[in-house]
């Protein structure tokens, strides 16, 4: 072979090599992440839900790279007879009503309702589920900005849920919340026992009377802590209010 | 023509000239004196002569406070229990406020109107909530007063209640011509309602716009007054006065926390004696991160903010 022809092979399959590399960057989904469309649910279905729970789709979630591994469509359905995807005009995937809040919040049937514990979900005659009356607050869940602690058992204990365990699976009553609380929180229940959080009544003055201070649960709702807006009281007085007939110079 | 002003005496004109004049002058007199007669505010001859505050002996004092609940009673028809609480030893009260948690509800500022009796008409609020944009200013012209929005906490914003911040250094009380407003010994700024003569000068030299004035007479629903009354708090004021913040006396001065700190739905408010190390603006103090308004002004304010997000 000539040096010539030696060099052309090697030019050659050095040009394929770069070209494979282009290729696998470009269509490489971390450097260039595909278009995707959001689940299409009917607006009519969210309204009636509180915007107190932060939701998320499927899609932003599978996106965002966070855990879904809890995330068992078959825990509630058969795999042997999978549901019918039902699919729009466009070929998005149609969400039923039943599943807009468990798919969004990535709260699962399979936590409280594993095969073994034989809750049956029922359904209507029209074929939604129904979703029993304790469950309808369950859409609230909104604890923390991610949906790590929406989970029943986290706190609530599995045999008995008129009870709570702490972290090291101490058992409290719904009046120790406190603990269970300051087990996470505990910079803010060192404040809370110093006075410098939350609301306080009666006396600065220990000698005088007590100082009433509030439990966690008196004021944040444990499913969904963070407060919502309140409407504010009447500002001050305007001496020249701004609808006041304007005084006119003669 | 004969001489009008001879010595034999007075003519029928000259009379009638007198006469004439006399009458007119009277006349005028009278008109110009009368709305003296639709006056019935005049102080009684007791509170005419009634001392400075820190110049009663107790029982004049003891009869200045029953007048009080006299007059009080006459006007609103109700019988009041006015004190007047002395300081307590060994108490500095300091006053601490989370900027963090404020949500600008506004309840401090109408607990307070409630607790200490002021004007309903026009309002008196001692209490300013400041609307302040959340991008690291503290440029209180870019504050809002008459924020209205539909709920609160606005995003991008937090809240910053005004009041009298009980300076150790008081520019107020230095430039009272008359001694009618000073500092107690619990650093509580207090004003002898009825030694003030209205001037206003202390509302100019306060820098927190702290202090009020009353223009017209107070005037409060029969059904809305506070009957726990102070000398020194919330009696009832008289036109031509100022008031402001004391830090809620008529309650402080008897272990008590002030209204505004009890109203507060988030917690944000916390008042104590700093002279404990085991209080809780003691804790905050320590613990916090702490500011005071306006520091280069040297007033050395008793009123904090803090954060702790």
């Amino acid at each position: 072979m000539s040096e010539n022809s030696k060099s052309t092979w090697i030019f050659g399959i050095l040009t394929c090599v770069f070209t494979c590399l282009t290729i696998y960057f470009v269509r490489s989904p971390k450097l260039f992440p595909h278009e995707y469309k959001e689940p299409i649910v009917p607006p009519s279905h969210l309204a009636g839900i509180p915007s107190g729970t932060i939701r998320i789709s499927a899609a932003q979630l599978v996106k965002s790279g966070a855990d879904v591994s809890g995330l068992d469509c078959y825990s509630c359905h058969d795999p042997k007879h999978p549901p019918v995807i039902k699919l729009d005009k466009e070929g998005q995937v149609i969400l039923p009503k039943e599943h807009i809040d468990l798919i969004y919040s990535m709260r699962n049937c399979d936590e409280c309702h594993s095969a073994d514990k034989g809750y049956k979900i029922q359904y209507n005659p029209d074929g939604s589920t129904i979703i029993p009356k304790a469950h309808q607050d369950l859409t609230k869940m909104a604890h923390g900005k991610t949906f790590k602690n929406n989970n029943c058992y986290n706190c609530h204990n599995e045999n008995q849920l008129n009870t709570l365990h702490s972290s090291v699976g101490t058992k409290l009553t719904f009046d120790q919340a406190t603990q269970l609380c300051a087990g996470c929180h505990g910079t803010i229940y060192e404040d809370w026992l110093a006075g410098a959080h939350g609301r306080t009544e009666g006396y600065w003055d220990h000698s005088k009377g007590p100082a009433r201070k509030q439990e966690c649960a008196s004021c944040h709702d444990p499913h969904a802590p963070a407060f919502t807006g309140i409407i504010p009281m009447p500002g001050p007085h305007l001496l020249h209010p701004e609808d006041a007939p304007k005084a006119v110079h003669p | 023509m004969a001489d009008l002003n001879t010595e034999e005496g007075m003519t029928r004109r000259s009379f009638l000239r007198a006469t004439t004049a006399a009458t007119a002058g009277a006349a005028a007199l009278t008109s110009a004196l009368a709305p003296l007669q639709k006056l019935d505010d005049f102080p009684s001859v007791d509170e005419f002569i009634q001392k400075h505050y820190t110049e009663l002996s107790p029982e004049q004092l003891s009869a200045v406070l029953k007048r009080i609940e006299n007059e009080v009673q006459k006007q609103y028809g109700i019988r009041p229990h006015v004190r007047a609480l002395k300081p307590m030893n060994g108490v500095e009260y300091v006053y601490a406020l989370n900027l963090s948690r404020c949500c600008g509800c506004r309840k401090c500022v109408h607990a307070c109107v409630a607790e200490n009796n002021q004007s309903r008409s026009p309002e008196i609020q001692y209490i300013r909530v400041l609307k302040m944009p959340n991008d690291g200013t503290f440029d209180l012209e870019r504050g809002d007063h008459n924020y209205n929005p539909e709920s609160v906490p606005v995003p991008g914003h937090f809240f910053m209640p005004i009041q009298c911040h009980h300076c150790k250094n008081p520019p107020c009380v230095k430039v009272c011509p008359v001694k009618a407003t000073w500092q107690e010994p619990d650093g509580i700024t207090v004003i002898d309602y009825n030694w003030c003569i209205g001037c206003r000068y202390c509302e100019a030299a306060c820098p927190y716009f702290a202090r009020r004035f009353n223009f017209t007479e107070p005037s409060i629903p029969k059904d809305k007054i506070n009957p726990n009354m102070s000398y020194l708090g919330n009696r009832p004021r008289h036109k031509g006065v100022m008031e402001k913040c004391h830090f809620c006396v008529q309650r402080t001065r008897e272990g008590r926390y002030p209204a505004c700190l009890e109203a507060c739905p988030t917690g944000s408010r916390k008042f104590g004696n700093v002279l404990d190390p085991e209080s809780e603006v003691s804790y905050i103090l320590k613990n916090k991160r702490v500011m005071v308004l306006k520091e280069e002004l040297g007033t050395l304010p008793r009123f904090f903010y803090y954060f702790d997000i």
